[in-house]
């Protein structure tokens, strides 16, 4: 077939999405080997210095170990719980389509408002968790000071802000799904647990591989809900990337340290994504993508 | 409108050489059968016709107008398919309409020939139905009203029965036959895998095998004179028994083991190894003597029953008229009448087929 | 036991999904005293409702704030951002789907994978140089500088959406349109399109989703004139504004998305998002 048709599909988004990223991450490279910052600005010449900073920079690299497992642990969390509730509301309960409704709920509001009332439930003194604790006879938990209830809550936020997308994506998977298997293992006298296991889950292996790499990308971009609820604190104890690079690009305008940080953090983002894209090809290679 | 085939050739990466080194010259106003198995290379050589598989080397011609410079929406090719393609989002008029209108047809001549063609295929009642809600016998019809209603020059079939029930089979291969004899200046390639609806559609057969078209004629003359094991093979329903043999001494011996008198046609022969080749139904159960095995498989088809031999010399299928009670696992002795042999070479080619049919 | 263990599960999460917005929409009808001096929960019994959280922001007298214009500058961005990307989305994820493109040693997957990982791009990496890039553009605080920004990060979903939407739809249907007379842009949108609906309504949902709820380019691009909802009520957040307009804000700017929760299920239930994320 002649060559104008297909170009004629792919081009006009290919080089539109080109023609709004390229620019971006050009000058972000250029502006890393720049002093840019509050009292300089422009693009001089200063070498790596940028990059020799960023390596010994130690807030920045447990920052991004922090999110390593920030974003494993949420995203496994909102996998297992989407998967499980994505069964409920598949079949076997009445009012499902209630549920469903319910369910999609958080994913349809928007995360950094969320974080605001989040807040509101974490803070201390006034918030409704604590409130709670208290009616019960229980000690109040500094939520957004302490360390480890700090690192609780974000993960609390991101579970319930984003479990309903895993939801929907297995459910759709699940609905999607052929008969014929889950006949052959009911005549089998297959029990619940052997036909999830036997079946379901192998044949949703496909959809929940996509569902999970689109979670991770978005996990590794956490943000809002740190940003708003505890800004990294206490201390740096829930400090992302994101936010660190925030606050050093755009509140202290040091901006070429602030691209360094960005662009290495892209680096190893793509890289990690890409190592994980691969491995889970190899893991599901027998059944095929 | 003469379509020519020049040592058209296609290999893929994925499943190597599909079509090998392909010359044809399809004359208009002719049906063309090719038959062969699933893999045989039907398909890509009607995709190939069609512009939807790009050919390696070769050339396609139409009336002496190469083939290769016009895509796939100016060869004006109607293509029904094994599946049930229609438009799902279309009534069934409007369907049927759509080709007409893009080849230029103003909208009431292109109603009332889809009209027309709707009505040939008996589907009148059912203008307005979307094709889910039609059954997939109706869908097939549909499909082929659109690509009747055309009024191509060329015609493409790709096993068109196939998904179909066997009692609506029997009844389009029927209809087929007229409404193909209707389209007078047109070139019908109808590909099946299936020997009956070859010899029903009574028209000119092209055997196909590993993307090479390997034996042409008349039904007859290709049932009768399979010019290779291969042919015989593809063209017997049931499958012919092929077996080998050796010529020694006036006797034809079976593998190692029963021998009967040479066949008066095959006397000329010298002696070595051949294969024999018998159709099912020419095969029978010995009252002495004959070739012993055991049953391996038993078929009720209608109402006639299959047997599947396993003898020493190979396996053997034979067809008794009415339902007969084998067991599988039963020994039995069958004899293979000398007169209805078909000798070929060890290599496969025909040496002698047995007087016609019909005895 | 297993019954009472899935109950048990079924009612906890409810209440885990509903807990933030109860009390969202609760402390949106407190007065003063019933947030500041402790939590409460129960209204009539633990506080008297009040309207003054939603005085604040809707317009009247005691307008603290106005929501209005945000809401429409959300409403055009979103709009704007999700129609481009499914324009050129579709196109592509088409293309992708149906012809193989080659370019040096990239093929089709390398194609589809640098769609999709514009995604991957943190909003911080490319707020500064955006801004740079948009203010040369004059396009700062402009509708159409944050659509075009944002269409960057939702074309990636349409084209991961789409190209598995139409891999799934038969490839004889467009066939057959071009044995029919059609060029490969005729089949496509006489008989393609048509049969696109489900797909591009899910890929829509999910860019009406993100864009809607975008904050950072909206934060860091925008000034005044195109002020978006979550903007604005970040703005009153950054001005220690008491929780109550504060919760009567985020209700106000969530209402809209979630009517989005039923026209999803909705279509779950039809069985036409099946097809769509496969």
């Amino acid at each position: 077939m002649k060559k104008g048709y297909p170009r004629f599909f792919l081009l006009p988004g290919l080089l539109l999405l080109i023609a709004i990223i390229i620019f971006p991450l050009l000058f972000t490279i250029r502006v890393t080997f720049s002093s840019w910052n509050v009292s300089q600005s422009g693009l001089n010449f200063i070498g790596g210095e940028n990059w020799g900073e960023m390596v010994r920079d130690t807030r920045y690299w447990s920052s991004l170990l922090r999110l390593f497992y920030l974003s494993f642990l949420t995203v496994a969390i909102q996998y297992v719980l989407g998967f499980a509730i994505a069964l409920f509301a598949w079949k076997g309960i009445a009012a499902r389509r209630f549920y469903r409704v319910l369910w999609l709920i958080p994913m349809m509001t928007t995360p950094s408002l969320m974080a605001i009332i989040w807040r509101s439930i974490f803070t201390e003194d006034i918030g409704a968790l604590n409130g709670l604790l208290s009616r019960v006879g229980l000690d109040p938990v500094n939520w957004l000071t302490e360390s480890g209830p700090a690192n609780i809550a974000i993960t609390v936020v991101e579970v319930w802000q984003w479990t309903p997308f895993m939801f929907l994506i297995l459910l759709a998977g699940l609905l999607s799904l052929p008969k014929e298997p889950f006949m052959a293992a009911a005549i089998d006298g297959a029990s619940a647990w052997k036909t999830f296991a036997r079946v379901t889950f192998p044949m949703m292996a496909p959809i929940s591989i996509g569902a999970i790499m689109i979670r991770l990308i978005d996990a590794s971009k956490i943000f809002d809900s740190v940003f708003t609820m505890t800004r990294g604190g206490p201390g740096n104890a829930t400090e992302t990337p994101a936010a660190y690079i925030f606050q050093r690009s755009l509140q202290d305008f040091q901006i070429a340290y602030g691209s360094t940080l960005a662009l290495m953090y892209l680096i190893l983002a793509i890289l990690t994504l890409t190592i994980i894209g691969k491995v889970f090809a190899r893991l599901s290679k027998p059944r095929g993508i | 409108m003469t379509l020519t085939l020049k040592n058209v050739s296609v290999t893929t990466e994925k499943d190597g050489v599909i079509l090998d080194n392909i010359s044809f010259e399809f004359k208009p106003g002719r049906i063309y059968i090719l038959i062969g198995r699933t893999t045989s290379g039907k398909t890509s050589l009607m995709r190939a016709i069609a512009g939807l598989l790009p050919i390696d080397s070769g050339q396609i011609t139409m009336n002496g107008e190469d083939f290769e410079d016009k895509p796939i929406w100016e060869r004006d090719v109607a293509v029904v398919y094994q599946q049930f393609i229609n438009y799902p989002n279309k009534s069934v008029l409007q369907n049927v309409e759509f080709p007409l209108l893009r080849k230029g047809l103003k909208k009431s001549e292109a109603r009332e020939v889809a009209l027309a063609s709707i009505n040939k295929v008996g589907l009148g009642d059912y203008l307005d139905r979307k094709p889910a809600q039609l059954s997939g016998g109706q869908q097939q019809r549909v499909a082929l009203a659109r690509s009747l209603s055309r009024q191509s020059h060329i015609m493409l079939l790709d096993e068109p029965l196939m998904n179909l029930d066997y009692k609506l089979r029997e009844q389009l291969r029927v209809e087929f036959k007229e409404i193909f004899n209707a389209q007078k200046d047109a070139v019908t390639i109808y590909a099946t895998t299936e020997p009956p609806e070859a010899l029903i559609l009574g028209a000119e057969i092209l055997v196909m095998h590993e993307g090479r078209i390997i034996q042409y004629g008349s039904p007859t003359e290709v049932y009768e004179q399979p010019q290779s094991t291969t042919v015989a093979r593809v063209i017997s329903d049931p499958p012919m028994s092929i077996l080998p043999v050796s010529i020694s001494a006036g006797e034809i011996r079976f593998g190692d083991g029963y021998s009967q008198p040479i066949p008066a046609k095959m006397k000329n022969f010298k002696e070595g190894h051949y294969q024999v080749g018998i159709r099912a139904n020419d095969i029978v159960i010995a009252k002495s003597g004959g070739e012993k095995g055991t049953i391996s498989l038993v078929e009720v088809s209608g109402s006639e029953t299959l047997v599947y031999v396993d003898t020493p010399a190979g396996e053997v299928v034979l067809q008794m008229e009415g339902i007969h009670d084998v067991k599988v696992g039963e020994s039995i002795s069958i004899e293979l009448p000398g007169n209805r042999l078909f000798l070929f070479e060890t290599n496969g080619a025909l040496c002698v087929s047995p007087d016609s049919a019909g005895e | 036991m297993y019954k009472v263990l899935k109950a048990t599960f079924i009612t906890i999460w409810s209440l885990f999904v509903l807990f933030p917005i109860m009390w969202a929409i609760t402390t949106s009808f407190k007065p003063e005293s019933a947030v500041v001096n402790g939590a409460t929960f129960i209204p009539f019994l633990e506080y008297q409702p009040s309207l003054i959280g939603w005085k604040a922001i809707l317009p009247g007298p005691d307008s603290l704030t106005n929501l209005l214009t945000p809401t429409l500058n959300s409403f055009i961005v979103t709009a704007g951002a999700t129609a481009i990307s499914l324009i050129f989305g579709s196109l592509a994820a088409y293309g992708l789907s149906r012809f193989t493109y080659g370019w040096k040693n990239y093929s089709n997957a390398d194609i589809i994978f640098f769609f999709v990982s514009q995604r991957i791009m943190p909003p911080v990496v490319l707020a500064i140089p955006f801004f740079l890039l948009l203010k040369e553009l004059k396009l700062l605080d402009t509708h159409l500088g944050l659509i075009l920004v944002l269409t960057s990060g939702l074309m990636p979903i349409v084209v991961w959406l789409m190209v598995d939407f139409f891999n799934a739809l038969p490839r004889e249907i467009d066939e057959m349109a071009m044995l029919e007379g059609c060029n490969p842009i005729q089949a496509f949108f006489r008989t393609i399109l048509p049969l696109s609906k489900p797909g591009l309504t899910v890929a829509g949902m999910f860019c009406v989703i993100f864009g809607w709820n975008d904050i950072f380019f909206a934060l860091t691009l925008t000034a005044t004139k195109v002020l978006t909802l979550p903007v604005a009520v970040i703005a009153l957040n950054g001005t220690v504004t008491p929780y109550w307009i504060l919760a009567a804000s985020t209700v106000f700017s969530i209402i809209p998305l979630v009517g989005l929760a039923f026209v999803i299920e909705r279509f779950l239930s039809r069985g036409n998002l099946g097809g769509a994320v496969r």
